[in-house]
């Protein structure tokens, strides 16, 4: 089921190959309160399937159990197609009646019929502005702590008055913020993040632009970084989830096919993989014939890393009997890779694996051929089978500074947060100015030299499905992979949420971290450039992409 | 069975308008799955199959949330306050005041239901409740996420609404009045209307000032089954089967049903007399098979000199306060809305 409707779009094309001639109807503005959509005319429908299943699973008890461990859910917030899959997991072949009786007509006391009331018109879930500014408020102010509070109070006034021009009374509320840091305990809490945006801050008003932050003496940025997200994956598990969740929801897609591709936007070490490898070494079957290509910036010193690391996971497959053949593509961007240069053969189901990598791609205004919409546009005329995408579930990205500044305060200070209760010693700390680094980039540069432009899982949805993508529901087989995951760690606070058939990581009550998968529909022929679609819209609507297994 | 399950779900189908029907069966039916035979609970599709919602600082329909994290125990508060009157003008240091100096503002705590297993306060179901809760009454709502059984059994959930109690009583933010305090009430739906009473008894005990408790639908049961149970079993969404799982993962292990938990005034229950006990409003659904239990609750309290009102509502089903799509909604509202506002 989808939820683009038509009216979202900013018409980036003519587009009006978007069925828009029939509105979607109106989803129930009460059961959208409660977190779930249903249209108001399938109420009926969705009643009965609920009788169904009801009478079902009273005449099969023995099943019920299998069908709560062995089926996989998805997207719970659509109560009709999940209804519908456990009923088809049910099997059901004994004979229901066939009388089933109407529904009788439903009021409840005089003169109350069952229009949706104003005030319910609370359904905004999606809006950005509203998910995610000012989110988390009081997970880093403690009441108790007054020099807390006026830190940050400050810190605001800062970044506003940066965003003002006057830089002036920016850079004395510097000196006012590093002396009040001295009033608090920067080892931990607020104090230590607070620590890092006055840092972000005074880089930005007193070093001149185009001159860029530290970066390591010597040591080459791009080893380094390297580095720092080995121990950021070690230290908290944010990576961690991100390849698990990826990997099941490739897994799956992967399911009956014999030849697969899987392109990794980001190799790093690999890190992702060796687990892949081993559940299809495991699949029921015999595992494929598995390609991996990897990209990753080029190496200096005539060092391969990309092929080193190809290397390594050739060997990993080797020793499990998986058909295995690797492929490292260098570039420094995104942008700069070529489809041609991934080989892809139309034979085989291909898996796009983006962590997040994609918002690097995004200028701070939209325009047409963006590196964006040309990146999507190859990979949707690859029809993968999947692809897979990883992004903070932030605001980073928004034109204003202070509302920019803002939403990064809330989203580190929770990062750092659940960071506190890592142990490992020097993980945590490198862990640290890997997420400093971020800040940094967030807080100080502009124009091209800003590449953390992070977009909240909303306006991914919108930009994705512009693009023609459709969404594939993560389900629960995924969300209990991650689950697991989290109980290996002995952090209370971590929580795994799915919403609308994505999967968020946070700390506590805040989602920090989103998963979520899609498909490409066969493209249509498009006969100018293959590189630089623009959005050719597929009627999302037609066809609900819940897959049962 | 099926024959009688047919008749049972013509019956509720009669009572409620559609969409509740939808989302109360919808209920059921998860919860079913999620129940085990052999006690133990499928958490981890329980949550997947929970729609939850992210609190919100910035004002929606007149109510901002924000979640307070106790670290150590790994749980949150959600405070809903009301969108401040001025709200070009409100930044962050407005939350360190007490809410008003001259009036006074009631402190709702509030107990999500679930008995004993279900939801958190970060449930869409309750979220939106606790929101609508704070335009009716004009109260701040703070909404407890205990922990929950079987996981978690008895007296767990009873040991956080008291840290609940004492977290928000510390609270200078909280305050109101001339008095400056806060004026707390405790609320609870099913499982969390059990809670309330409980913390209420331990506030009274320790001398904590509760004004007022709020018990919708509580859950409550003994031994022996009552005439409601047994004419109501699975007619109305709910089965004393089901019922009984639930105390069975609440209650510690081997305890049966006239636990003290479970049945306050029973056989090993005790007289509130002499305690500074505070006035309750006890909400009973009349298709709810769990009334005769809730009724029982409420002679109890009259027996022990308590202040009690019971409201009751023949025609309501459990779960009518989530959708305000019926009469019984608006009625409790105002009941509360009363309840706290008043001088007494």
């Amino acid at each position: 089921m989808s939820l683009y409707s038509s009216g979202t779009s900013a018409a980036s094309s003519a587009g009006s190959s978007v069925s828009s001639t029939t509105k979607p109807s109106e989803i129930d503005g009460l059961l959208a309160g409660a977190g779930y959509r249903v249209r108001s005319s399938d109420l009926r429908h969705v009643a009965q399937r609920l009788e169904r299943l009801d009478a079902a699973m009273v005449n099969s008890p023995a099943e019920v159990s299998q069908l709560a461990s062995d089926a996989v859910h998805y997207n719970p917030s659509d109560i009709a197609s999940w209804v519908d899959s456990l009923l088809s997991e049910l099997n059901q072949t004994a004979s229901l009646p066939s009388d089933l009786p109407e529904l009788p007509e439903l009021m409840v006391g005089p003169g109350l019929n069952q229009t949706v009331l104003a005030e319910d018109a609370w359904t905004d879930h999606d809006a950005p502005q509203h998910q995610q500014l000012n989110n988390q408020f009081p997970v880093m102010t403690a009441m108790e702590e007054d020099s807390g509070i006026r830190l940050v109070h400050v810190l605001l006034t800062c970044a506003e008055s940066v965003q003002r021009g006057d830089l002036a009374f920016a850079g004395s509320l510097i000196e006012d913020m590093q002396s009040l840091l001295t009033r608090v305990n920067t080892s931990c809490g607020i104090g230590k993040v607070a620590g890092y945006f006055i840092d972000a801050l005074s880089r930005r008003i007193f070093t001149p632009q185009g001159v860029g932050f530290g970066g390591g003496v010597g040591l080459d940025p791009a080893y380094e970084n390297e580095v720092l997200y080995h121990h950021f994956y070690e230290a908290c598990p944010y990576l961690k989830f991100a390849h698990f969740t990826a990997n099941q929801a490739i897994l799956e897609a992967f399911d009956g096919h014999d030849c697969v591709h899987v392109v990794d936007f980001n190799l790093m070490h690999g890190l992702q993989w060796p687990a892949l490898i081993q559940a299809l070494a495991l699949r029921p079957g015999g595992p494929p014939l598995l390609r991996l290509t990897g990209i990753g910036p080029p190496s200096p010193d005539g060092r391969d890393s990309l092929r080193e690391v190809g290397l390594r996971l050739s060997e990993l497959a080797r020793s499990v009997n998986v058909r295995f053949a690797f492929r490292g593509v260098a570039a420094s961007r995104l942008e700069d890779v070529k489809p041609w240069m991934l080989q892809v053969n139309p034979k085989e189901a291909v898996a796009v694996n983006s962590i997040m990598q994609l918002h690097r791609l995004l200028g701070s205004e939209p325009s047409r051929n963006s590196p964006i919409e040309m990146v999507l546009g190859w990979i949707r005329n690859l029809n993968p089978k999947i692809m897979t995408v990883i992004e903070q579930e932030a605001n980073h990205n928004q034109p204003g500074f202070l509302d920019r500044f803002t939403d990064a305060l809330y989203y580190y200070s929770t990062m750092f947060d659940s960071l506190e209760a890592c142990t490992l010693q020097p993980e945590k700390a490198l862990a640290e100015i890997y997420i400093q680094r971020e800040i940094c980039n967030v807080v100080c540069c502009e124009g091209s030299a800003r590449v953390e432009r992070h977009e909240p899982l909303a306006k991914w949805r919108g930009r994705l499905g512009q693009a023609g993508f459709r969404p594939l529901h993560l389900g629960s087989n995924a969300f209990k992979q991650a689950s697991m995951l989290l109980t290996l760690f002995s952090a209370e606070g971590y929580c795994v949420e799915e919403k609308e058939g994505c999967l968020t990581l946070g700390w506590h009550s805040r989602p920090l971290i989103a998963a979520s998968a899609w498909e490409a529909p066969l493209a249509l022929p498009d006969a100018n450039s293959p590189a630089a679609a623009p959005g050719i819209f597929v009627n999302p609507h037609s066809n609900p992409p819940i897959n049962s297994l | 069975m099926a024959g009688s399950n047919e008749v049972n779900q013509n019956e509720s189908k009669r009572v409620v308008p559609l969409n509740t029907w939808v989302l109360i069966s919808n209920f059921k039916l998860a919860y079913n799955l999620l129940r085990r035979a052999d006690g133990t609970f499928n958490r981890e599709l329980a949550e997947f199959l929970d729609r939850k919602v992210p609190a919100n600082t910035i004002p929606v329909d007149g109510v901002f949330s924000f979640d307070h994290i106790d670290r150590a125990a790994g749980l949150f508060n959600r405070v809903y306050q009301p969108a401040p009157e001025n709200e070009a003008q409100w930044s962050i240091e407005e939350l360190g005041r007490p809410l008003s100096t001259t009036k006074i503002v009631p402190v709702i705590i509030f107990f999500h239901g679930g008995s004993f297993t279900h939801s958190s306060a970060n449930s869409a179901i309750y979220d939106t409740f606790c929101r609508r809760l704070v335009n009716t009454s004009k109260a701040v709502v703070v909404s407890v996420n205990y922990r929950r059984s079987p996981e978690h059994r008895y007296p767990c959930a009873y040991d956080d609404g008291w840290a609940a109690l004492k977290w928000v009583k510390s609270r200078t933010w909280l305050q109101s009045g001339r008095d400056c305090k806060v004026h707390v009430y405790l609320a609870g739906d099913s499982s969390g209307g059990n809670i309330a009473h409980h913390v209420a008894v331990r506030a009274a005990e320790a001398e904590v000032e509760v004004l007022g408790n709020i018990l919708l639908h509580p859950m409550f049961a003994g031994q022996m089954r009552t005439e409601s149970e047994r004419r109501l079993d699975g007619k109305y969404f709910v089965t004393i089967q089901d019922r009984d799982w639930y105390w069975r993962a609440y209650l510690p292990e081997g305890e049966d049903r006239d636990h003290p938990a479970c049945n306050p005034f029973g056989p090993r229950g005790k007289s509130l007399k002499g305690l500074n006990f505070p006035k309750s409003l006890v909400v009973v659904a009349g298709l709810d098979l769990v009334q005769d239990w809730q009724l029982a609750y409420v002679e109890g309290l009259k027996e022990s000199c308590q202040n009690v009102k019971l409201l009751y509502l023949k025609q309501a089903t459990i779960g009518f306060y989530f959708l305000p799509n019926n009469d019984h909604f608006y009625c409790l509202m105002d009941e509360i809305n009363s309840f706290v506002n008043s001088n007494c």
